[in-house]
């Protein structure tokens, strides 16, 4: 069993790197894959939040690079899905404590056991994303369909291309048809006119995202969320299937709208 | 030392280097160097490095080892397609063989000293070139073009473009499949794309000096 890296980058905070990497995590282990997750975001660790796992954390990967623990020992199992692990950032600690010669090696000693290994990136282009990159087989890069988040993904596959790590696929997350449809925001072809790479995923804006990642449990372990469907199609391209884009739909009718005015919960 | 070969050609002297750690081929060129001086002394070199991957910082840092020995580089030969782009955005050949030039080109383009990149420039990458700049593919917002003669862009055009900063000045002129830049400098002129207009967006379009003010127009024949 050889491994997949698939590195998860953005350039731009706050677009949804940790939760595409949680929920994609889940995801492929919930579809029978052996999975371990990295969060490469030292000192500013989140993934082991998202994924609801912060509390049982002993050793994280500065640890493991240092040789303070073995690999087996900072791998975190997620109980509620069959093969995921976590290896969780160090918060004391920053971006220098790890080379991307050791995340070369660490992956490498992975790579036999895992189908995939996910890694989270940090925002930005210096040490913290290199090393996230330097492993990658894959890269998928996360935008939201904003200018500057555009912009700023656009820099990290000009990157990845001199890395020759190829363009990466792209996920457009947080996408509001209503607003599309209004012309107030890009819309799937204006991204992918400016990026001209391939789109895997476009994940619809759903506040289920912060509530899940609230109590720590992805939305992709939900039946019901328009956001983890997105996920779990995400999952399935990227083992190779080929599954239809969802048609996204504006859940609003006139009624739903009217009475959101008149503050009816409905 | 066979790690380093180096041939006489009409185009100067080109040294093939091979594999092995960058520094310790530096140290093996350096040796060279000192050696025959007097052979090398005011030539001009071309550097052969094969699939290597170079950054710009490392090529600079050859750049500096041959000046200190009164040799110029003026060009690098690489498969590697970050190699190419870090020599292209410090202004060196990427090709061997400039004067292969077919007539054709030359009528477009007189002094021949030109650029061509086959790729898409992204946001944050800058192609500085003496002579004309092509690009086939687009020009991201936040890429930079600066060119000493003119830029011609099949493709695309949403970056940056400073043309005639070399003797051609204002007669340098940009062009574009799709013409919208976020600033466009010609020489010593400045202009910026009008805020929006749609209406023109899908047109090739050619900028030039016209009474000292930078002017676009639609490209016909």
């Amino acid at each position: 069993m050889a491994a997949t890296v698939i590195t998860i980058t953005s350039g731009k905070g706050g677009v949804g790197k940790t939760t595409t990497t949680a929920n994609l995590s889940v995801a492929l282990a919930a579809q029978g894959k052996k999975v371990v997750a990295i969060d490469a975001d030292i000192g500013l660790r989140n993934l082991d939040v998202v994924l609801g796992l912060e509390n049982r954390i002993v050793y994280d990967l500065v640890d493991v690079v240092e040789g303070v623990c073995r690999l087996r020992q900072a791998m975190i199992k997620d109980k509620r899905v069959n093969e995921l692990y976590l290896i969780p950032a160090a918060q004391s600690r920053d971006k220098t404590a790890v080379t991307p010669q050791d995340m070369i090696e660490l992956t490498d000693q992975l790579r036999d056991e895992f189908d995939f290994i996910l890694i989270d990136s940090p925002a930005g282009i210096e040490q913290g994303f290199k090393n996230a990159i330097a492993p990658a087989d894959r890269v998928l890069i996360v935008t939201t369909p904003e200018m500057s988040a555009v912009r700023d993904a656009d820099r990290i596959i000009g990157l990845i291309e001199s890395e020759e790590k190829g363009p990466g696929d792209l996920i457009i997350n947080r996408l509001r048809i209503d607003m599309v449809r209004r012309g107030d925001m890009l819309g799937t072809d204006d991204v992918i006119d400016v990026l001209a790479i391939n789109l895997i995923g476009i994940v619809p804006d759903d506040e289920a995202i912060i509530v899940s990642t609230n109590r720590g449990r992805p939305v992709t372990l939900e039946n019901h969320s328009q956001a983890g469907q997105a996920f779990k199609n995400i999952a399935r391209r990227v083992m190779g299937e080929n599954v239809p884009f969802i048609k996204l739909e504006e859940d609003d009718t006139f009624f739903k709208r009217l009475s959101r005015k008149l503050g009816i919960r409905n | 030392m066979d790690r380093i070969t180096i041939k006489g050609t009409s185009d100067g002297l080109i040294v093939y280097l091979g594999a092995g750690a960058w520094s310790r081929l530096m140290e093996e060129l350096e040796a060279h160097l000192s050696q025959k001086a007097s052979f090398f002394k005011g030539g001009r070199v071309a550097l052969h490095v094969g699939p290597r991957r170079l950054t710009t910082p490392q090529l600079e840092s050859v750049g500096e080892l041959l000046i200190r020995h009164n040799v110029s580089l003026w060009a690098i030969e690489s498969d590697s397609p970050s190699t190419q782009s870090a020599a292209a955005e410090l202004g060196l050949e990427v090709s061997l063989s400039p004067r292969q030039v077919t007539d054709w080109t030359a009528r477009i383009l007189p002094q021949g000293n030109s650029l061509v990149i086959q790729r898409t420039l992204r946001s944050g990458q800058v192609i500085n070139h003496p002579g004309h700049v092509v690009i086939i593919g687009d020009v991201n917002p936040g890429a930079e073009i600066r060119a000493g003669g003119s830029v011609v862009v099949w493709g695309r055009l949403r970056g940056m473009v400073h043309a005639g900063l070399g003797e051609e000045g204002i007669k340098a002129v940009v062009c574009a499949l799709q013409f919208s830049p976020t600033q466009l400098r010609i020489s010593s002129l400045i202009a910026r794309s009008p805020a929006e207009d749609d209406s023109r967006d899908n047109l090739p379009e050619m900028a030039s000096v016209q009474n000292n003010q930078i002017v676009a127009e639609a490209w016909q024949k």
